[in-house]
């Protein structure tokens, strides 16, 4: 078995142009835990997990799936691998029903009914609120409940990997507390994740293991527990935590 | 005078409704694929064209000729998705890139249907019995009443898939949120190949309906319909499809209501008064629902 189900090798990534956002960025998402990226804001994270999803093709370097490598695989197949994706961006269709969203995430296999019913009866166990509310349009509900429509959603086919880019952001306290207990979670489930956030303290207390990015290079990288202990890296999460407004 | 304002309120049902088709095919167009078909009022003509040629070389009937030029036009549509399509999205600028791509789409369909069919104005020469039927106190030509019950059976199609179908309501979700789409797993490519054919099959059957309902068309009239597609997208709200069916009946019912009550050439001036006045009081549309990035 590779030692990551997902993983960014040495990759470049320009949006429009000749600016490359990403430069030789590698990452590895290990299975059965929680990988967390963090960093500054604008230095790439949300750029990495596109790239790691097929929403953007590499000017260089390459994307493997457990080690095989799929650079330029469009984005409708990762799902077929077993790979969900939550992005940073609401992800809903605002005009669509709560129940009309969970049968589109069911759409590689919309003709096998059995297995739609199952997928939509696995989002309402896992967040009964959505049962109450399948018949409400999805823009019509609180921040928090449309993120976890789409926890739901992409749990909903059962993923083996989950890719999270900044859960929590927009939420209230309390019901962001309640998300990282869920993401916690995760891997007893037997799901992989990959953890961008903004919020570093949560992030460092609930991953395994740690990325730092910089201006779309790694920084460093290591075990979150090594990132508690070591002074100098705390010196630097604590930079960061300073200038932000919300941690 | 009741009477002109009842020939009024049933040509500006039958024209609206033309329009409503017209503006509802191209609104999808730019809601799924963010492309602006400058060309649409040519593949529009060519539906005319293609009853036209079905009527006068192999005696088909423009009944018959509907559910034809569904079926070549989104053929067509497909087809053209993949030669146009792919180009586009290699340029830095995809959606400026779509207007001067589907510009000189726009220019070659015209200049093509120029030199197929020449260009003096064509008319079908195909007649319904009875030529007219009564509708209260008036005549109506049966050939316009056949073109408002497709036009009617085409719209509440249109909508039982968008609203009722999940292809349908992928197709509106992808509207309201085109990258969201990609991660449901829905393969994008072949759904916007889709919405293209669909889109262009409208047209086609529009172009028929326009066969019946006006009494001549020519290769030039493309542009014409163009720029009512727009001025209907643009009252409808972009990427609103039930917004264009309204928008496409109001503007038709207001131009002929226009015809009754003013002279001649300021008729011709009321849909770009509503156009006007729509961007400046409602810029998103009647409906006035904001469309989603
Ligand atoms: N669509 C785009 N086109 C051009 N540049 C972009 C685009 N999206 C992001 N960028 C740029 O890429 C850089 C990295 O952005 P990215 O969103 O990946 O950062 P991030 O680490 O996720 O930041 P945040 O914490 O704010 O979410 C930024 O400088 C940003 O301005
Ligand atoms: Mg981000």
């Amino acid at each position: 078995m590779a030692d990551a189900v997902l993983e960014l090798d040495r990759v470049d990534v320009a949006y429009h142009g000749d600016i490359r956002i990403l430069r030789g960025l590698s990452l590895k998402v290990r299975p059965g835990v929680i990988t967390g990226v963090i960093g500054p804001n604008g230095a790439g994270k949300s750029t990495a997990l596109k790239a790691l999803y097929g929403l953007l093709k590499p000017v260089a370097g390459d994307v493997l799936i457990d080690g095989r490598k799929v650079t330029g695989l469009p984005p409708w197949k990762f799902i077929d691998n077993g790979i969900a994706l939550v992005p940073q961006q609401r992800s809903l269709f605002n005009e669509l029903s709560v129940e009309d969203n969970l049968r589109l995430a069911c759409w590689s296999f919309r003709r096998d009914r059995a297995r739609v019913e199952q997928a939509l009866e696995r989002a309402y166990v896992q967040f009964p609120m959505l049962r109450d509310k399948r018949r409400d349009l999805a823009g019509s509900m609180s921040g928090g409940q449309q993120r976890f429509l789409e926890l739901g959603r992409a749990l909903a086919l059962r993923p083996r990997v989950l890719l999270l880019d900044e859960p929590t952001a927009m939420i209230a306290p309390r019901v962001s507390a309640e998300i990282y207990e869920f993401v916690h979670g995760l891997p007893g489930q037997g799901i992989t994740v990959l953890l961008v956030d903004q919020n570093v303290r949560q992030c460092v207390r609930i991953s395994d293991h740690l990325y730092v990015l910089e201006l779309g290079q790694n920084k460093v990288d290591g075990s979150a527990r090594a990132f508690q202990q070591d002074a100098g890296l705390r010196d630097l999460i604590a930079e960061w935590v300073d200038y932000r407004i919300d941690a | 005078m009741e009477l002109l304002i009842l020939n009024g309120l049933v040509n500006g049902l039958i024209v609206g409704g033309i329009y409503a088709l017209v503006g509802v095919s191209l609104t999808l167009l730019y809601g799924v694929l963010r492309v602006v078909n400058f060309a649409h009022g040519e593949f529009v003509i060519a539906g005319s064209f293609l009853a036209f040629v079905l009527f006068s070389s192999f005696g088909v009937p423009p009944l018959l000729a509907v559910p034809i030029a569904a079926v070549v036009f989104f053929a067509a549509g497909w087809g053209l998705y993949y030669v146009l399509i792919p180009r586009l999205a290699r340029s830095d600028d995809p959606e400026l890139m779509s207007f001067l791509m589907f510009y000189g789409v726009s220019i070659a369909a015209a200049a093509l249907l120029l030199l197929l069919f020449e260009a003096d104005s064509r008319t079908i020469d195909y007649t319904f019995t009875p030529v007219s039927m009564q509708v209260g106190p008036i005549y109506v030509s049966t050939a316009r009443l056949v073109a408002l019950a497709i036009t009617i059976v085409v719209s509440i199609a249109l909508a039982l898939f968008l609203f009722k179908t999940l292809p349908g309501k992928a197709l509106r979700a992808a509207i309201m949120n085109p990258e969201a789409i990609q991660i449901m797993g829905v393969d994008i490519v072949r759904l916007s190949a889709f919405a293209f054919a669909l889109a262009a099959a409208l047209a086609g059957v529009t172009g028929v309906l326009i066969a019946l309902v006006f009494p001549a068309f020519n290769p030039f009239s493309g542009a014409e319909y163009t720029i009512i597609a727009f001025i209907v997208v643009v009252l409808g709200g972009l990427g609103n499809p039930v917004g264009a069916l309204l928008a496409g009946v109001l503007f038709g019912l207001a131009e002929q209501m226009a015809t009754v009550f003013l002279p001649q050439a300021m008729a011709q001036i009321v849909g770009f008064v509503i156009l006007v006045g729509t961007i400046f009081f409602r810029p998103s549309g009647i409906l006035g629902v904001r469309f989603k990035r």
